[in-house]
């Protein structure tokens, strides 16, 4: 038993003793501070929701280092923003073989204190699940639910597990709840912002709500759902073809339009600049439009 | 507003001190405080409270308002696109000395795109109505919205109590915000 515990205790130093190598503190205004992972030599990750506006942070390295990190671009898709190093570049430690996350298997979550040291919070995997689409619209890899509790500040360190591989970067969700953003989505988000400095997305410049088509109306749609433009952004795509509140969107290049996640799919990168059929009902009528889709403009 | 109500309820207005780093925000935030009677003031010595969008630098001596994000450092934290409603009360009542927290902000979070159950879906007037609900209008002030008599909102608020399971209006208000959280989303 005893055994076990010093065992137990030398294998959770040598993983904080390799998260040191990753954490950095990111200084925000009024002495407050956020955490970042080294993800390449001189690129660090942050969560993007959690990184305020700004093109340029000071962050300190756990061994007290210091630069200036200019943004290189944020992804809210993936809520990842990615920061370069100015002064100097750190290789971040060679991952151990990456080990698939498991429910119920132990969890290391790091963070930087923001005098130069680093926070540890111990839980598990509370859940685990298959890929999900964000409200942003981007696509996670797997859904990590870590059962630790973090303070604001810790948001946006790295999560390893006990061989001290890196699930990814611990990000809110609602009501305080902790996520992983696998190191997957990561990589993809990173390897976009370094090429294009952003990851583009479709935008319409609409807020949309799931309604019931009337039932009078039915039969003329050819579906019992659409989707009602609850407000428009102000000469956005969707303005400037003519839609207006309260249309209610029921195709787009003739595939219905009944769910958030097919929408979400032809909005994609490759969507920008593509002109497109939109179909509404209006006053009982169905109307045809057509936008030609841009980018989302960044937030 | 007329003089009427203004001499049964004396409302004072207060003096606001409006910080953005980004002048079209400045002035979106300045019409929203001055559409329920509130005057903008230039110096933190003369305000009574600030309104601050997010990024802006907060005043020290006067308690404060943020949009669009949270401070430890203001007594009031409201969502970006909070409403004339919502930023009025949200001012009176730091500028009373009390501490502000929008349901909105502090659900805040990375979360997944969740889809409604089509048999649960609102009807376009539902809808509407819950947007009106949302944004803290009277029954009478959705019908003139909306163009149709109170009556009929009165059916369609009936209508929507039903689909949320909730009994009274302060709950469907409660709803109708965490619903327009959920089931809206921007493409």
């Amino acid at each position: 038993m005893t055994d076990a515990l010093q065992d137990l205790a030398i294998a959770l130093a040598r993983s904080a003793q390799a998260a040191r190598r990753l954490v950095a503190s990111i200084a925000l205004r009024h002495g407050r501070h956020l955490s970042g992972t080294l993800w390449r030599p001189d690129v660090l990750v942050a969560s993007e929701q959690a990184l305020p506006r700004g093109e340029a942070f000071e962050v300190t390295m756990a061994d007290a280092r210091s630069s200036s990190a200019r943004v290189i671009g944020r992804d809210p898709t993936t809520n990842v923003a990615a920061l370069r190093l100015e002064t100097f570049a750190d290789p971040p430690p060679e991952p151990n073989a990456a080990v698939e996350a498991q429910a119920g298997s132990i969890a290391l979550a790091y963070g930087a204190d923001g005098t130069g040291g680093i926070t540890s919070r111990w839980g598990v995997i509370q859940a685990l699940g298959p890929a999900w689409t964000s409200r942003a619209g981007g696509r996670i890899d797997r859904r990590i639910v870590v059962d630790v509790r973090l303070s604001r500040s810790e948001e946006g360190g790295p999560v390893l597990d006990v061989a001290g591989g890196c699930l990814g970067i611990t990000t809110f969700a609602p009501a305080r709840r902790v996520l992983v953003i696998p190191s997957a989505t990561i990589d993809r988000s990173v390897e976009a912002l370094l090429k294009h400095g952003r990851v583009a997305r479709g935008w319409l410049g609409v807020a949309l709500q799931p309604v019931a088509i009337p039932d009078s109306l039915q039969s003329g749609a050819g579906q019992r759902t659409g989707m009602m433009v609850m407000s428009l952004a102000e000469s956005g795509p969707a303005a400037t073809a003519g839609m207006v509140a309260g249309d209610i969107l029921v195709s787009m290049n003739g595939t219905p339009t009944q769910r958030f996640r097919s929408l979400a799919s032809q909005l994609g990168p490759e969507s920008v600049g593509v002109e497109t059929e939109i179909k509404v009902l209006r006053a009982g009528a169905l109307v045809a439009l057509r936008a030609t889709i841009a980018a989302r403009p960044p937030s | 507003m007329n003089a009427l109500s203004h001499a049964v309820v004396p409302v004072p207005s207060l003096r606001v001190l409006v910080l953005a780093q980004d002048p079209a925000m400045g002035r979106k935030l300045r019409d929203l405080a001055c559409a329920y009677g509130h005057r903008a003031v230039q110096r933190a010595g003369d305000a009574d409270v600030a309104l601050c969008a997010d990024g802006a630098t907060i005043p020290a001596g006067i308690p404060a308002v943020i949009c669009g994000a949270r401070s430890r450092a203001v007594a009031g934290w409201l969502p970006a696109d909070a409403n004339a409603i919502q930023l009025d009360a949200a001012l009176r009542a730091v500028a009373a000395g009390l501490v502000v927290r929008s349901p909105a902000i502090l659900r805040d979070g990375f979360e997944a795109l969740r889809e409604t159950d089509p048999a649960s879906a609102l009807t376009p007037r539902e809808a509407q109505v819950l947007a009106c609900l949302a944004q803290g209008l009277s029954n009478k002030a959705i019908a003139r919205r909306l163009d149709i008599s109170p009556h009929t909102v009165k059916f369609h608020l009936e209508s929507l109590f039903r689909k949320l399971g909730v009994a009274t209006r302060t709950e469907a208000v409660a709803a109708a915000l965490e619903h327009a959280r959920i089931a809206t989303a921007e493409f």
